[in-house]
């Protein structure tokens, strides 16, 4: 009914604005008005943009900050960068996470009290495949900042928990999801997936499909887990994308230098 | 509640500070104390000497609080106070750390190159 409503109306709404009879009808754009002297009110046209624009203050501002981080810890950082406009990273040693995280919660031109969120990310190309991202937040000074640093499957990360008690159920949700492991973890348990899971499901090599099957058999009148067992062979989809999909980062023959690296310490 | 100059910080968990100043100061020569041992070059030590005694220089120069909020101009002088302490523990840690020495490893070549392919 409503869609019939829809296609009696369209038309109608159409020829109206055609009309000019909504622009004749006042509406208040509250933020967008100018008045002047005279008490007449002047529309001032504004560009409405639906994508983040660059902000060359913030962006120097990030920038300087970033900097600032890195002289204050040269041992452990490795790199800095502003990504996308206003978003900063501090790339850092797997050895400095705690100094670096103490660092950016307690001193005071910093502030970043509030962990948002740890991410993991797969890379299994790299020789230290799992990248690990903290995200932090200032409240004080109103901004974000992302640290990330890197290991293999082997080799633990120290654990956020005695800086940041809320990273602990992050921690458990790499650990369940990458295998990577938290030293001095509090609790490092499985927290997402089901009882006797096995693997690391956001490992490049865990198969969508997973390994296992559940279903529930009549006769020993309980759930059983068997071995995975598909109709059709996996195909092999060619999942490359025709179209270019970093322009900005297009790679000239030996000219790739888009980032800043951080001022050494002389 | 003579001498405070509100009831309350609005803030849960944090009480009006009854000495504004001696607590600071306290602080603030605390934490100065940790960072002289630190070496002079030392980028940490040189920002953060530089934060505290503009700090003590206005608390010692101000005696009304809430112009020394103004001039601080980093929330009520109560989180003033929680940033000193937390700045003095950091300092304390960071003795420990020595985050001023050379870097302790190169990342990976491609490590943080990106994108990837």
């Amino acid at each position: 009914m409503a869609s019939r409503i829809c296609q009696f109306m369209r038309p109608l709404a159409y020829s109206v604005a055609r009309k000019n009879v909504l622009n004749s009808i006042p509406i208040v754009y509250h933020k967008f008005q100018v008045r002047n002297n005279s008490g007449a009110a002047t529309t001032t046209p504004t560009k409405y943009s639906t994508i983040a624009t660059r902000n060359e203050a913030i962006r120097q501002h990030l920038t300087q900050f970033g900097a600032y981080v890195a002289e204050c810890l040269p041992k452990y950082v490795q790199k800095v960068d502003v990504y996308h406009h206003d978003e900063l990273e501090i790339m850092i040693h797997p050895d400095g996470v705690i100094p670096v995280l103490t660092f950016l919660k307690d001193h005071t031109n910093a502030q970043f009290m509030n962990i948002v969120d740890i991410a993991g990310v797969d890379k299994p190309s790299l020789e230290n495949r799992f990248e690990i991202v903290y995200m932090l937040q200032s409240i004080q000074f109103n901004s974000r900042i992302r640290v990330k640093t890197y290991t293999d499957e082997l080799t633990p990360i120290e654990s956020a928990c005695s800086v940041y008690p809320g990273a602990n159920w992050y921690e458990r949700e790499i650990w369940d999801m990458f295998g990577v492991f938290f030293a001095n973890h509090p609790d490092l348990r499985r927290i997402l997936t089901d009882y006797g899971f096995e693997g690391h499901p956001f490992r490049k090599d865990f198969p969508l499909s997973g390994y296992v099957e559940v279903r529930y058999d009549d006769e020993v009148k309980r759930v059983v887990v068997e071995p995975l067992e598909l109709a059709q062979e996996f195909r092999k989809f060619e999942a490359n994308t025709p179209w270019e999909t970093f322009p900005s980062h297009r790679q000239l023959e030996g000219k790739y230098q888009k980032t800043t690296k951080p001022e050494e310490k002389k | 509640m003579a001498g405070v100059h509100k009831l309350t910080t609005g803030l849960t968990g944090l009480p009006v500070a009854r000495h504004p100043h001696k607590t600071l100061k306290v602080l603030y020569s605390r934490i100065l104390a940790y960072i002289n041992k630190m070496p002079s070059d030392a980028g940490y030590r040189k920002h953060t000497e530089q934060i505290t005694n503009q700090r003590l220089h206005l608390v010692n120069s101000e005696t009304d609080v809430q112009k020394l909020e103004e001039k601080i101009n980093c929330g009520q002088i109560e989180e003033v106070i929680k940033q000193a302490e937390r700045e003095l523990t950091l300092a304390r840690k960071m003795l420990e750390w020595k985050p001023w020495e050379p870097l302790v490893g190169q990342a990976p070549p491609n490590q943080w190159k990106w994108p990837l392919a």
